[in-house]
């Protein structure tokens, strides 16, 4: 065949080629922009169109977390959160055994509250008697948090989340084959990984999408606000 | 090697000692004021302005505050003051006012900022440093880093107080 005829038929081929690979490339960033709105929408507080938007990598069983938790972001969810000034984005950062022995496993259960819509009620019940599980797990770690996540669903609500939860009984850190939560936990793992986050809990603070340098460890509310205070009073 | 070299010596050493100090000094201030959000380095994006200035300064308060060291009313006023001793600091360094007494200030200071490195690293905090400025982590790099300034600071100072010392000796020998 005459190559002078061959080379507009390339070239066609060539573009057509191109035009799907661009269409492919755009699309994969997106579907994962939409995974990460999903997965933030789950398990926020607040209405994402605040301008401040608070990012916090926690781990269930870590005290200083339990401590932030109760000391700062209780009384920022009370404050700021409910008017509508701070989007409070929770992320999961399970540390491993030994450290922390029933972490991942806390996270499983509050990630499948959260796809019932009751990762609140769930986080708060986790948090608030973090020492009463984390210390007597060892004695009946399958069933320890159970009874907590329960005090804080209505029955009807609880039967979902055992159902969402079968496949993850195993107190087994590394992510589990048949967990439907997991892949969640793991991306959670992944997107602190990039900071990196080196000690939990760690949070990142955002204005109108600007983002500031991450900050570890446990932070006073009275502080924060400060911070809060300022970034807002900017023009 | 004669008297006069090892007292030329002995003064150069002690001049780039000094502006060493000075310059550890000013890279640490700048870190605590400089603004926090900088997308790209260029000299516009660093210009200090007072809002930023103020934002930095609460910004190093919560780093402050995650030592977990001092008590929550103390925070505020040593993060705002912190930033500004080292620059006044690094300036009488730089101008070697006083040298004796500057050097032995901050080799107090920078023993003080060891010792809370050394505690913090070996609780495990895992915190960010906040010395050069934020989202820096504390790691056992930084143990050794703290300890060489201190190092340098007691150089410094002792290096200031025998060249004081030689200097009044050879003028009250003057006839």
């Amino acid at each position: 065949m005459n190559l002078r005829r061959l080379l507009p038929v390339l070239a066609g081929v060539a573009l057509v080629a191109a035009t799907f690979s661009v269409r492919a490339l755009r699309a994969a960033p997106q579907g994962h922009a939409d995974d990460e709105a999903q997965l933030e929408a789950e398990k926020s507080l607040g209405s994402p169109s605040a301008p401040i938007k608070l990012i916090v990598y926690d781990d269930y069983e870590c005290p200083a977390c339990g401590a932030f938790y109760e000391q700062t972001l209780r009384p920022m969810i009370d404050t700021y959160v409910a008017e509508g000034k701070v989007y409070l984005v929770h992320r999961d950062f399970p540390l491993p055994p030994p450290i922390h022995q029933f972490s991942r496993q806390a996270a499983r259960w509050v990630n499948a509250a959260a796809r019932i819509g009751k990762f609140e009620a769930v986080e708060r019940a986790l948090f608030d008697n973090q020492m009463a599980w984390s210390e007597f797990g060892s004695e009946n770690p399958k069933g320890i948090m159970k009874p907590f996540v329960q005090s804080a669903l209505t029955p009807a609500e609880f039967k979902r989340v055992e159902r969402i939860m079968q496949g993850c009984e195993s107190n087994d850190h590394d992510e589990l084959k048949g967990c439907a939560v997991d892949p969640e936990i793991q991306r959670n793992i992944a997107a602190g990984e990039l900071i990196p986050i080196r000690q939990t809990p760690t949070f990142q603070i955002y204005y109108k999408g600007q983002p500031y340098p991450p900050e570890a460890g446990m932070v006073p509310w009275t502080l924060l606000k400060q911070f809060f205070d300022q970034i807002l009073s900017q023009k | 090697m004669t008297a006069d070299a090892r007292w030329t010596l002995g003064r150069v050493l002690l001049l780039v000692g000094r502006l060493a100090l000075a310059a550890i000094f000013f890279a640490a201030a700048y870190g605590k004021l400089s603004p926090l959000t900088v997308k790209q380095w260029t000299l516009s994006s660093l210009k200090i302005t007072p809002a930023s200035l103020n934002l930095s300064m609460t910004f190093f308060a919560m780093q402050l505050s995650s030592y977990q060291m001092l008590p929550d009313w103390a925070v505020n006023p040593i993060a705002h003051a912190l930033p500004w001793i080292e620059l006044a600091l690094g300036i009488l360094l730089l101008a070697g006012i006083g040298l004796r007494y500057v050097a032995a200030a901050a080799t107090l200071l920078l023993a003080l900022f060891w010792a809370v490195i050394i505690r913090s690293y070996a609780l495990h905090l895992g915190i960010n440093c906040g010395c050069f400025g934020p989202n820096e982590k504390l790691t056992g790099w930084r143990v050794v880093e703290d300890g060489g300034f201190f190092a340098l600071g007691l150089a410094v100072t002792v290096g200031a107080f025998i060249h004081g010392r030689r200097q009044r000796t050879s003028v009250s020998a003057l006839p």
